[in-house]
């Protein structure tokens, strides 16, 4: 893998930008720190669904670093680490600029679902419906809302998400051909969770990642962390030092970056949906190496029975697994990255 | 020994024998059918009770339950257990509290009994457990979980005379360190107070482990072999009683609720000695910002404790552990 030029710019824009950052209701200009609501529709009784925008303008020239957390309404982790990121940036040490959404889809947060309590129709996954659509759902119009401001601004994308179990930690980088693809490579590195997958473009097609990266917006997502109880708040501050060492990797911040060591890169992952239902408790662990043909968990019925051991379809690495204690038919029961390969 | 009957379940001497309990229709017309066990030694001894999720996503009970189970000699045991793993079914495969077919109340369970047979779903089903367990039980144990995997608590029918004593006994053989003696005034739509008031029935509850990702292993093995010490103490194994040290005794429990809401870090565990005043944790709005630090407003045990890492207006924040004092000597 060719070492990646840290100043990559892979879109001339930047310099033409005006001095003041504005998303939203939020203004930032140079050298300083600003929060606000970026407006993306309206809500039953006649309130804006807004979403929370921090913008940190930085008193130097500089690419624009786009931090997403909350696609997925529970999947908290990022959030925290969003806001960590930004607590610690002193925008007169910021050479660029940072826009931080600690929660994308704020009323799926508000209600700790996956998707909008809203959506009717269509799936609500607002991260399947990118590059959105002004006249779709509820969840498409803010996936077109989002895109729109993402597209004008960003230069650089990492979209946080979190899995099943606390022991999730793993990146996907779009891997588009050419400088796109490497300069996403770069992120992954300089974010430093060991496991990578470099993700091709017919894979989650209509995510966020992958849509900014064929505006040419270099993407990276981070799995962090786990729903719920299995919040982990080591991984918060954990993370925001991760966010540093990306923004010093992209000359954003003075300093040395910090290299995390060789990386482990899948080809792929596999994303077994269980095919039976009952009291379940996984034997593998988040990070894992694990053989074809290995119990991953085992389910039982009421009254204690064993009704099967479920087997892994495929050797590689457990990205995260179903937590238990119970699951129905169809529910993920793990996620498998193909082929690890150190690199 | 009393013959056992549980729905379709029924007692053997020697024997494990499964059935259901039929406690309610749904709307496709299929019966909501409640996994009943019973495993009946050779012997004469007392009928224990066990039930798991009467909230349905409290699973680690179920869990303890099926251990427990799974490690009993049928030949050496005295008297039986009746175990209902999972009460509140229709709860449990929502992974919800209450039921998705309690429409217009509360639908809470564990405040209803004895229920009624002309009331709500909730209530039909209650009515239906309690004629089982009254008829059936001795004496019986009710399994919680809260929100962290670190929860270990019990409560024990703290009634006058023979009822209070025998409960007290069970309470001592599971020997987590804060235990309420519960007077019969609190939680009095619970099963196990019903039972014990009305019935004659001593029962502990057992508050082990977390819901959902906070499953935790080790409280079920634990528990396990907490639940074997009760059975000991009741006379239905021959083994020694293990004796549990550092037990404390809690006068009362404050359910405290937040009145604000937003992100929140949550600073104290469960089991922890807390101060009046204390910061037990901190709330910050959506970008971060702190708004406040939340204060214990009694001091005691942290029974149990909200980790976040969001809190809602009205959400528990926090059961304290009141007045905590070392158990008297039995």
């Amino acid at each position: 893998m060719a070492k990646t030029k840290s100043k990559t710019k892979s879109k001339p824009a930047a310099a033409k930008r005006p001095a003041d950052l504005v998303l939203g209701d939020a203004r930032a200009k140079p050298g300083s720190k600003a929060s606000g609501w970026l407006r993306l529709g309206d809500l039953p009784d006649g309130q804006p669904l807004a979403i929370p925008v921090h913008l940190v303008n930085g008193a130097k020239p500089g690419p624009c670093l786009w931090v997403q957390a909350c696609i997925h309404g529970d999947e908290y982790c990022g959030a925290f680490t969003v806001n960590a990121l930004v607590e610690r940036l002193d925008p007169k040490a910021l050479a660029g600029r940072v826009i931080a959404l600690p929660a994308l889809n704020i009323t799926a947060f508000q209600a700790g679902r996956r998707t909008s309590p809203f959506e009717m129709h269509g799936t609500g996954d607002l991260n399947r419906c990118f590059p959105g659509n002004a006249e779709g759902t509820i969840t498409e119009q803010m996936g077109h809302g989002i895109f729109t401001a993402l597209k004008a601004h960003a230069d650089y994308l990492i979209d946080y998400h979190t899995g099943g179990v606390k022991e999730t930690r793993w990146t996907l980088y779009a891997d588009l051909p050419g400088k796109v693809g490497e300069a996403g490579a770069g992120l992954a590195r300089a974010y430093g969770f060991k496991v990578v997958l470099p993700t091709p473009p017919t894979t989650l097609g209509a995510s966020a990642f992958i849509n900014a990266a064929k505006q040419g917006i270099p993407s990276l997502i981070v799995e962090s962390g786990g729903f719920g109880p299995a919040f982990d708040s080591h991984l918060v501050e954990d993370g925001a030092e991760r966010l540093c060492n990306v923004a010093r990797h992209l000359g954003m911040l003075a300093g040395k970056v910090k290299d995390f060591g060789r990386q482990t890169f899948i080809s792929d992952f596999a994303w077994i949906n269980g095919t039976t239902g009952g009291l379940f408790r996984p034997t593998v662990k988040g990070g894992e190496r694990i053989a074809k043909g290995q119990v991953i968990g085992r389910f039982t019925d009421l009254y204690g029975a064993l009704i099967e051991e479920a087997k892994a379809p495929a050797a590689g690495i457990v990205l995260t697994t179903h937590p238990g204690p119970m699951m129905a038919t169809g529910d993920t029961l793990i996620q498998i990255g193909l082929n690890p390969k150190e690199v | 020994m009393k013959q056992i009957q549980v729905g379709t379940a029924r007692g053997q001497a020697g024997a494990r024998t499964e059935g259901v309990l039929k406690v309610g229709v749904l709307p496709d017309a299929r019966p909501v059918e409640l996994p009943v066990i019973v495993m009946q030694g050779p012997g004469d001894g007392p009928v224990l009770w066990l039930q798991g999720c009467i909230h349905g996503n409290e699973q680690c009970g179920t869990f303890v339950i099926h251990r427990f189970l799974a490690g009993l000699d049928l030949s050496k045991l005295k008297g039986a257990v009746i175990a209902l793993p999972v009460l509140n079914l229709t709860a449990f495969q929502f992974n919800r509290r209450t039921s998705p077919f309690e429409i217009y109340h509360g639908g809470d369970l564990n405040r209803v009994f004895p229920g009624d047979p002309g009331g709500n779903f909730t209530q039909q089903m209650a009515h239906v457990i309690f004629q089982a367990l009254v008829g059936n039980a001795d004496c019986m144990v009710d399994f919680h979980t809260a929100h962290l995997k670190e929860t270990r608590w019990a409560l024990f029918t703290n009634l006058p005379g023979a009822v209070g004593k025998r409960a007290e006994r069970m309470a001592r053989a599971w020997g987590y360190v804060p235990t309420f003696p519960t007077p019969p005034t609190t939680l009095t739509g619970a099963a196990y107070m019903q039972a014990a008031t009305k019935h004659g029935i001593p029962g502990l509850i057992v508050e082990c482990g977390g819901k959902g990702p906070a499953f935790d292993e080790a409280a079920v093995a634990d528990g396990a072999e907490r639940l074997r010490n009760v059975a000991r103490a009741l006379g239905m194994i021959e083994e020694p009683v293990t004796r549990h040290e550092g037990v404390h005794y809690v006068s009362d429990f404050a359910w405290v609720r937040g009145r604000s809401g937003g992100l929140y870090r949550n600073l104290v565990e469960p089991g922890q000695r807390i101060k009046k005043g204390q910061v037990i944790g901190k709330l910050f709005d959506i970008f971060g910002k702190p708004r406040e630090s939340v204060r214990a407003p009694e001091g005691g045990f942290v029974l149990t404790v909200n980790p976040g890492p969001l809190l809602i207006s009205g959400d528990t924040l926090i059961h304290i552990g009141l007045n905590p004092r070392p158990a008297p000597a039995l």
